[in-house]
């Protein structure tokens, strides 16, 4: 009946009239356009004939590699500490969990706090206090990842089926072994899932904080970057392709293979929040 | 094998939930020991009984004690008193991602020592736990599916496996949501014969006579007020109770509404 309204159809161009104003805006208040990537073009193509042909030094080689291996050490040590935080975290903020309204409250903040601080942010502080180096970029992401994987796994948590977690509660079980016994269980596989996305995650983010100084890979790409060695940066930037591109691979393995012996031979219907993953890669 | 059982005192409960008056002023004591089914059609508030009794739904006017113990009371006289009760429900609700065994152990969580935690979490059974456990196992016929996880188990082996959980611990009232639902014949007769032997209280909803003819007494619910109390009923009576015609099934034999 609705389609069959006018008055219907002239508000829907008006929404288009606001939608093109508001992007046409955007573009012209920021300078994007093609006027500006001509304008950069001579740059561009200074830097791209820069990176051929990449530098495969020997020496360059091996301190790559070292770099490489530094940030994936960076994120696994991330993840853990993040881990380690952000799970019990995300046990106090779980609304099903029922944990006390002032515990749950602090951890809800505490959460929110480490979350809302970008990890480059986090970087910068921990490198002026604990000084250069892969130290300050672990800490940065674990804190921000462990805000981060404190809010998605709540929502795990609270996504399982209540069943069988009122069954144990009215049979006396514990606030402490509901949640142990009732609702890990069956959170479990996408916990995982989500710890495992968030390790990809916490790649990304140690290259990107490498450049304010916190090791890895990233502070030679920032320093390669700053002394105008365009070839190095092209070794530099490969290694991460591959690094990330291999962690996705991995990652993605892992969670598929989860997917599939906790999700697929389940009974679907009653458990609803099965589908709400599997429709979606994350 | 028999413990003690507990005694139930429901007087002038009434519940109204979203407005629609599900409970009118039941009154009904159950004694120590006492089997008891309660009968009715669907939506005449069986289910909302035993979830008062349990303090899983607040009575809006009226008591309900177990054992003299308020349901509704300070949260550790609930706990003490849930610690005392066995469920089944009509859906088994026992947690996926578990397997049976765990599950099982699991309906007595509150009895485990630090240590028991950590022999079940590295998926093994405490040696105190096991003559229990084998023996419901044996009586339910589900000794083979212990170690399964029990998302990869058939409707009516949940059901089994939920009835051993329910009565793993003893319980002193069992509460009994459609148990039976979702079992052969054969097996159902096997899960009441131990209901009864449990030596606990058993307040059961059913819909299916034999159930309640194996029961010391029943009780039915139409639209929220006790229509019968006493014996098990004979046909004329239950179809008053449904206020329709029962028939039997082909198959079982079972006369069912």
């Amino acid at each position: 009946m609705d389609d069959l309204n006018p008055r219907r159809g002239w508000g829907r161009l008006a929404v288009l009239a606001v939608v093109a104003l508001l992007v046409g805006w955007s573009f012209a208040g920021t300078d994007v356009g093609p006027a500006s990537l001509i304008q950069g073009r001579e740059g561009a193509l200074q830097l791209l004939s820069g990176l051929f042909p990449p530098d495969l030094d020997g020496d360059l080689l091996s301190r790559v590699l070292a770099a490489t291996v530094e940030t994936l050490q960076m994120s696994v040590a991330a993840l853990v500490l993040g881990v380690l935080i952000g799970l019990p975290l995300a046990l106090l903020m779980a609304g099903n969990v029922q944990a006390p309204a002032g515990v749950a409250m602090a951890a809800r903040t505490v959460a929110t706090l480490l979350r809302s601080v970008h990890e480059l942010l986090w970087a910068l502080l921990f490198v002026a206090t604990v000084g250069l180096g892969p130290a300050a970029g672990v800490y940065a992401i674990a804190l921000h990842s462990a805000g981060v994987l404190a809010k998605l796994c709540s929502e795990q948590l609270e996504a399982v089926d209540r069943g069988p977690v009122e069954a144990m509660r009215i049979t006396g079980g514990s606030r402490t072994s509901t949640a142990l016994l009732g609702i890990l269980p069956q959170a479990r596989a996408n916990l995982a899932s989500q710890v495992l996305y968030q390790w990809e995650c916490n790649i990304r983010s140690s290259v990107v904080i490498g450049f304010v100084g916190a090791g890895g890979i990233g502070q030679a790409l920032g320093i390669a970057l700053h002394l105008f060695r365009y070839q190095e940066l092209a070794t530099l930037v490969a290694s991460v392709v591959v690094l990330v591109i291999g962690v996705d691979r991995i990652s993605k393995v892992f969670r598929s293979r989860m997917g599939a012996a906790s999700g697929r031979t389940s009974d679907r219907r009653s458990r609803p929040h099965r589908s709400l993953l599997e429709g979606s890669p994350r | 094998m028999l413990h003690s059982a507990a005694e139930i005192v429901v007087s002038d409960v009434s519940v109204i939930l979203g407005g629609r008056t599900v409970l009118a002023d039941v009154t009904l004591k159950v004694e120590a020991g006492e089997r008891l089914a309660l009968l009715g059609p669907s939506g005449a508030g069986k289910t909302t009984l035993l979830r008062t009794i349990v303090g899983a739904v607040a009575p809006t006017s009226g008591r309900v004690s177990v054992d003299e113990a308020d349901p509704f009371g300070p949260r550790r006289e609930i706990t003490r008193l849930r610690r005392t009760i066995g469920c089944v429900r009509q859906r088994d609700d026992l947690v996926p991602g578990l397997s049976a065994r765990a599950n099982i152990l699991a309906g007595i969580a509150h009895r485990w020592s630090p240590a028991d935690w950590v022999t079940i979490a590295c998926g093994r059974v405490p040696r105190r736990f096991v003559p229990r456990l084998l023996d419901l196992a044996a009586l339910h016929d589900i000794t083979p599916l212990l170690p399964q996880r029990v998302e990869h188990l058939s409707g009516g082996e949940r059901q089994r496996v939920a009835l051993a959980r329910a009565l793993f611990g003893e319980p002193r009232l069992i509460l009994a949501d459609e148990c039976t639902s979702g079992l052969d014949p054969v097996r159902a007769a096997v899960a009441l014969r131990h209901l009864r032997a449990s030596g606990s209280t058993v307040v059961a909803t059913t819909h299916d006579l034999n159930v309640a003819g194996r029961c010391d007494r029943v009780v039915a619910l139409r639209d929220g007020r006790i229509v019968y109390d006493g014996p098990p009923p004979a046909t004329e009576e239950v179809e008053r109770i449904y206020g329709t015609a029962g028939r039997e099934d082909m198959v079982t034999g079972r006369w069912t509404i």
